[in-house]
């Protein structure tokens, strides 16, 4: 698939502080995550990729463009920022309309792109309500709208679902996700996992201004070798698995848990240790009720990767 | 980027509207009507034997030139770019396709257009009450007209000014004040060609009907050497162009980092 984003060696400095350093990314349509602490660099990523800042050193551009003071590239970009602000007095509806103007839409045009806008992030109720009377949650979704409303090819949302309440933060993955249907490419950051867990599995990992590593989460996980993976299983016969499992020398440690049933192992080969039972199951009466990977998930892949 | 620039304008002028700094100088340029009708009834009183015409003049020179098209002016350019950063909404705009010196242009011109209707009401009702009693004939139109004019150019070229500090500046309001209130103020009662360092001294020398010690005022601007009306238009003009074209200039290269 053609990168639709492409940074090359991308190094940025404010004063003595690191922002981003070397980074070398290719972007392709569909969810890309950008994961990491705050700090690590993942604004100052999307603000060079916005062209809100220029790079020290290194390029970014979007369809083979450059990005900085290039006006022709806005009509395919969508940024929402970080920052929860918005212009004085406006409503929903003149916050949209307004912005759309600036595209130099005609007057019907504004006004059908900013409701559909709405209906899209389910605003149309409030529309004409003062933003500044918004829920949080209806604050991201407004500025998720004026994102969107100009319908570009590839959305940047800078932590999108900061602070948002457990419905509104469904809300805004689904529509994420619905946007990925429809086609476009889109880049969100977070530091919080779960949350970039239930939007996709293609992420990019990054701290101190470095990406650390990047790709589908099973493909990251599967590039730690050297960490042991944990695989737990509920049986019945729990015991029974877990004596003949022992005797493998990539299994490195085994935990019980009698109340639940389960058994969790630890191993670095786990292609071989689901071999090796599947054999078990095959040759003997062991019933499987659950095969779960409690540590396949962002945070412990985190962890990994800087060393926690 | 003429079409850009008035898309800028049209965002702004409604959006500016609705701001609190508007509605603070709506009800200031209000106040210059109140302080006509106080003068008014001060001369109604006898107090004040002066025509009409030369203590309208002598009003707009204190109230209008001196104190509130430079405040306005203050509160207006330096905000064209520093309201976008103290309110974060700088992303918003610099995410569309508009070349930056559009960005710039745009936003003087809604900031000019506002200011210069709320001084077309105040300094319009001012005249009129100021001059109840005289006889009212086209030259009395094209006197405040004049006037009116006058205040526009001035408006423009302070804007302009105030607009290149806030492109420039991190904290362009001190500066702002500074040199509105400052220098402004001081210079002109320096003799010789120092005045000329100012925007003020050019502004006065435009005034229709000016004279130089007449009214209660007078000491105000006694020591104006006037400089020849179209050298001081062309000057003014020079100041708005020139001050434009760095902020245009200064906006589409720097880029703009606030704390998060």
């Amino acid at each position: 698939m053609t990168a639709v984003i492409e940074a090359r060696n991308l190094s940025r400095w404010y004063g003595n502080v690191l922002g981003i350093s070397e980074v070398t990314l290719d972007i392709e349509p569909g969810i890309t995550a950008l994961l990491g602490p705050n700090g690590a660099g993942k604004s100052t990523f999307m603000k060079i990729v916005t062209g809100q800042l220029k790079p020290n050193i290194g390029q970014v551009r979007i369809f083979g463009q450059k990005v900085w003071n290039n006006r022709e590239i806005f009509w395919r970009l969508g940024f929402c920022p970080e920052v929860d602000s918005f212009y004085e007095g406006l409503n929903g509806l003149e916050f949209l309309t307004g912005l759309l103007v600036l595209y130099g839409f005609s007057p019907a045009e504004v006004q059908e792109r900013a409701w559909r806008a709405l209906e899209l992030v389910e605003l149309k109720e409030v529309a004409r309500r003062p933003i500044k009377s918004y829920s949080r949650g209806m604050r991201q979704r407004i500025k998720i709208a004026q994102a969107l409303a100009h319908d570009p090819e590839v959305l940047i949302l800078d932590e999108p679902l900061n602070g948002l309440d457990p419905l509104s933060k469904r809300k805004v993955i689904r529509l994420i996700k619905e946007l990925k249907n429809a086609g476009k490419t889109i880049v969100v950051s977070s530091h919080v996992l779960p949350e970039v867990e239930a939007m996709t599995s293609e992420i990019v990992l990054i701290h101190q201004g470095k990406i650390l590593a990047r790709g589908d989460l099973h493909f990251i996980r599967e590039l730690l070798d050297q960490h042991p993976h944990m695989i737990r299983i509920k049986s019945p016969h729990y015991r029974e698995l877990a004596r003949k499992l022992a005797a493998e020398d990539y299994v490195l440690s085994i935990t019980f848990e009698p109340e639940n049933s389960a058994v969790t192992f630890e191993t670095h080969q786990r292609d071989w240790f689901f071999e090796r039972l599947n054999q078990l199951v095959l040759e003997s009466d062991c019933r499987i009720e659950e095969i779960t990977s409690p540590d396949d998930n962002l945070q412990a892949v985190f962890d990994y990767l800087v060393g926690k | 980027m003429m079409k850009e620039i008035i898309r800028v304008f049209s965002f702004y002028f409604y959006q500016a509207r609705k701001t609190s700094r508007t509605k603070t100088f709506f009800w200031l340029s209000t106040a210059a009507i109140l302080m006509a009708l106080l003068i008014r009834t001060y001369r109604i009183a006898g107090n004040w034997t002066e025509s009409g015409q030369v203590i309208f003049q002598n009003f707009l020179m204190t109230f209008f030139l001196q104190f509130l098209i430079v405040l306005m002016a203050l509160f207006y350019g330096t905000a064209i770019v520093s309201e976008e950063l103290e309110n974060r909404t700088m992303p918003y705009l610099t995410s569309r396709p508009l070349a930056r010196p559009a960005i710039i242009l745009g936003k003087f011109l809604a900031y000019f257009c506002l200011s210069s209707l709320m001084l077309l009401f105040s300094v319009f009702i001012s005249y009129l009450i100021l001059n109840l009693d005289s006889k009212f004939s086209f030259s009395s139109i094209w006197t405040v007209l004049s006037y009116f004019l006058v205040l526009l150019l001035g408006l423009a070229a302070y804007l302009s000014f105030f607009n290149f500090l806030g492109v420039w500046l991190k904290k362009p309001v001190l500066v702002g004040l500074a040199f509105g209130f400052g220098w402004e103020s001081i210079i002109q009662y320096f003799p010789g060609t120092t005045q000329k360092l100012s925007i003020a001294h050019y502004l006065k020398s435009l005034l229709p009907r000016y004279t130089t010690s007449s009214g209660k005022l007078g000491f105000l601007f006694i020591r104006l050497e006037p400089t020849r009306p179209w050298l001081a238009v062309l000057v003014l003009s020079g100041v708005v162009a020139v001050f434009l074209l760095l902020s245009c200039a200064l906006f589409s290269y720097k880029e703009y980092l606030y704390e998060e």
